[in-house]
């Protein structure tokens, strides 16, 4: 328990140095760490909520579109070709 | 201990060795103790020096290493009281290295294989950008909503601010943050060690209180590269004979009444030290560059200046009015390149004459990069463009070479092809003023037409006594091999330290020989937090952030000093080896050297 008490310290500290805010006053410390926060709760908000039906119109947008039997007749497809030479 | 000020420096000491707590007999001192205590209490309590903690088991690291240092014999500042001066430890001689360049390589190559610039990791750079645009708008907010009462004026209504806006805006919001890493007030000999007064601020940095206490540290910010910074020894004897013989001032000009034999002597032997025909010496260092340069140079005349050159320069070739060209720091092609152009398409104000002089300017050690300048290089291409040469030795004059004289001592080139030898004798000598040494031609030049020979008053005499003592302490004049020895501890100071800061994979930049190693922290917070906490275990250290340094480059700058031990060093390397674990500072992706470090 101690440990991970002295890990996390040891994280809020660099993050304290590596942004500066470790030279503030106490409320421009609150400020700004809770600007951030406010950020991430709303970056985590939105990947719940938004997140899903964003990635299945993208989905949508990537797949090619379902298979149907003519399609494959006429589409070339040299991996198939190659394969019958191979038996052959 | 009944008086408590000429006992100021024993219950201090014995409050520190208490602290743990083992059980002292009671004795009449005991009140002052505990008095002490509260006040050790309140001074570690203040905003200002919170120690931030450790992260491998922060309660146990102070005792682990006192339990450490203790068995090795070793060294604390707040505990021991050594007499500032001579080198201490007796060092055999064998395989050493003096303060001189091989020689085997090319010069450019054997710059290429000692001195590093390690360039930034990305993530750090745009960090640092980050924090600086953080402090910025938070700057702007704060100015907006809160000026504290000590930070506005009365009386003013109607006048012009007398201060640049930027400047008093950068200096009240994002300086002020950290101020107490600045202008700290000390109260001691800066030899080896020196002692701070303590002060705290409670409204962050806006004022401070002095709590009447002082911390002893280990000195790792003074200029004081051979130790003559020094309030016992045959130097502070003299001087305070001369001081008892001559008076303190002339309030006179040398021109007027301020010569004296003292200074004649002074110039003689200075000369004598760099082995050419004359030289003159001024009371200030600064004032050596910024007036002697305007009566060199004249409208007309091209400067081309490194761009790392100090401040005393800058402003010296702005007064003169003369053409400044700046070429890339220590960049020998970038130089070849402005003298080229320089001569081959002459000044355009004069419609493609030629220049009226053209004079390179460098120094000798840089004392922000730390860094040494091409000496060999530069010589060829002063010659190769028939240019002259005026090389600043405010850094390098005793601290390098084997013989102290400087890089022309160190690079074993002739002192008579550099046209202008400045320097100062305020770092190596520790004393004050400067010098500049030449041909008889140049310096009676200057005795007639540098301002700062006929209207500043001529240097006092201690001080002009310590320079000469020193000097001949240097020149082993003074019948012993001292001097000697503390050239040669200072070269051993410096390749020790750099190497072993180098092992535990810290950045730092410039010249394995050279004896001011900054150490780069890059982000501004992290400059304050270094400081401070290095003073929490005793060491004064000096940083240096953006006004002085690229916004990129926030650094801590070591000095070393022949008044160093091995100890003093190795303990201030034990404790930067933890702080920069705690801090991020091993930025260094270089592979290291594992095997241990000679001194």
């Amino acid at each position: 328990m101690l440990k991970i008490k002295r890990t996390i310290a040891n994280l809020y500290r660099q993050y304290e140095l590596a942004t500066c805010i470790s030279m503030f006053e106490p409320w421009e410390k609150k400020l700004i760490n809770g600007f951030v926060l406010v950020i991430l709760a709303l970056l985590v908000f939105s990947s719940c909520v938004y997140l899903p039906t964003y990635m299945q119109t993208l989905l949508q947008f990537i797949t090619p579109l379902p298979w149907s039997g003519k399609s494959t007749n006429n589409a070339y497809a040299p991996i198939a070709s190659t394969q019958k030479m191979n038996i052959g | 201990m009944g008086n408590l000020e000429t006992d100021a420096a024993a219950p201090f000491e014995q409050s520190y060795a208490t602290t743990n707590g083992n059980g002292k007999p009671a004795n009449p001192a005991m009140e002052e103790e505990e008095d002490h205590e509260t006040l050790m209490q309140r001074k570690f309590s203040a905003p200002a020096y919170t120690e931030i903690k450790t992260r491998k088991n922060a309660a146990k690291v102070s005792s682990a290493h006192r339990l450490k240092n203790i068995a090795n014999g070793g060294y604390h500042p707040a505990k021991q009281l050594h007499l500032n001066g001579h080198a201490k430890t007796a060092v055999s001689d064998r395989e050493f290295k003096s303060s001189q360049a091989d020689g085997v390589l090319s010069p450019e190559q054997e710059h290429y294989q000692k001195s590093s610039f390690e360039e930034v990791p990305l993530h750090t750079a745009c960090l640092t950008y980050l924090g600086f645009y953080l402090l910025m708008i938070l700057g702007y907010i704060n100015q907006l909503l809160f000026v504290p009462k000590v930070a506005k004026e009365k009386g003013r209504d109607g006048y012009v601010a007398l201060y640049d806006a930027f400047e008093s805006f950068y200096s009240r919001y994002v300086y002020r943050r950290i101020r107490d890493c600045w202008n700290r007030p000390i109260c001691s000999v800066p030899g080896d060690e020196l002692t701070l007064k303590d002060r705290v601020t409670n409204d962050y940095g806006w004022s401070f209180k002095f709590t009447g206490t002082q911390t002893r540290c280990l000195n790792l910010g003074s200029y004081n590269y051979l130790g003559f910074a020094s309030s016992t020894g045959t130097c502070a004897d003299n001087s305070e004979a001369t001081a008892r013989q001559l008076g303190l001032a002339y309030c006179s000009s040398r021109s007027e009444l301020g010569e004296t034999q003292l200074l004649a002597d002074l110039e003689r032997q200075t000369a004598r030290y760099f082995g050419v025909e004359d030289a003159i010496v001024f009371g200030m260092g600064f004032a050596t560059n910024a007036l002697n340069l305007p009566s060199l140079l004249s409208p007309g005349c091209l400067v081309v200046s490194d761009e790392k050159n100090h401040a005393s320069i800058i402003l010296g070739l702005r007064l003169s009015g003369a053409t400044i060209k700046v070429f890339k720091h220590n960049n020998m092609r970038d130089l070849d390149r402005v003298l080229r152009q320089a001569v081959v398409y002459g000044n355009p104000k004069a419609g493609g004459k030629p220049w009226k002089k053209i004079m390179i300017i460098v120094e000798g050690v840089f004392s922000m990069e730390g860094s040494i300048v091409r000496l060999p290089e530069v010589i060829a291409l002063k010659k190769k463009y028939k240019a002259y040469l005026y090389l600043d030795e405010a850094h390098s004059v005793g601290a390098m070479g084997p013989n102290g004289g400087g890089v022309t001592d160190y690079f074993r080139a002739d002192a008579k092809d550099v046209d202008i030898l400045m320097g100062t004798f305020t770092k190596s000598f520790g004393s004050a003023g400067g010098y500049i040494a030449g041909s008889k031609k140049l310096i009676d030049f200057l005795r007639a037409n540098s301002h700062a020979h006929c209207y500043a008053s001529s240097i006092s005499p201690p001080i002009a006594q310590q320079i000469y003592t020193s000097m001949r302490i240097i020149m082993g004049e003074d019948g012993t091999d001292i001097g000697r020895q503390k050239i040669n501890q200072l070269a051993r100071n410096a390749r020790y330290f750099r190497k072993r800061l180098a092992q535990i994979g810290v950045i730092t930049y410039g010249h394995e020989d050279s004896p001011v190693v900054p150490m780069l922290v890059y982000l501004f917070s992290k400059i304050g937090a270094v400081v401070r906490t290095l003073t929490t275990r005793h060491i004064a250290v000096v940083g240096a952030g953006f006004p002085a340094t690229p916004i990129m480059e926030g650094r801590i700058r070591f000095c070393l000093s022949a008044a160093h031990t091995k100890e003093q060093l190795d303990y201030a390397l034990d404790v930067i080896d933890e702080i920069s674990d705690d801090f991020g500072l091993k930025y260094s992706r270089k592979p290291k050297d594992l095997n241990p470090i000679e001194y």
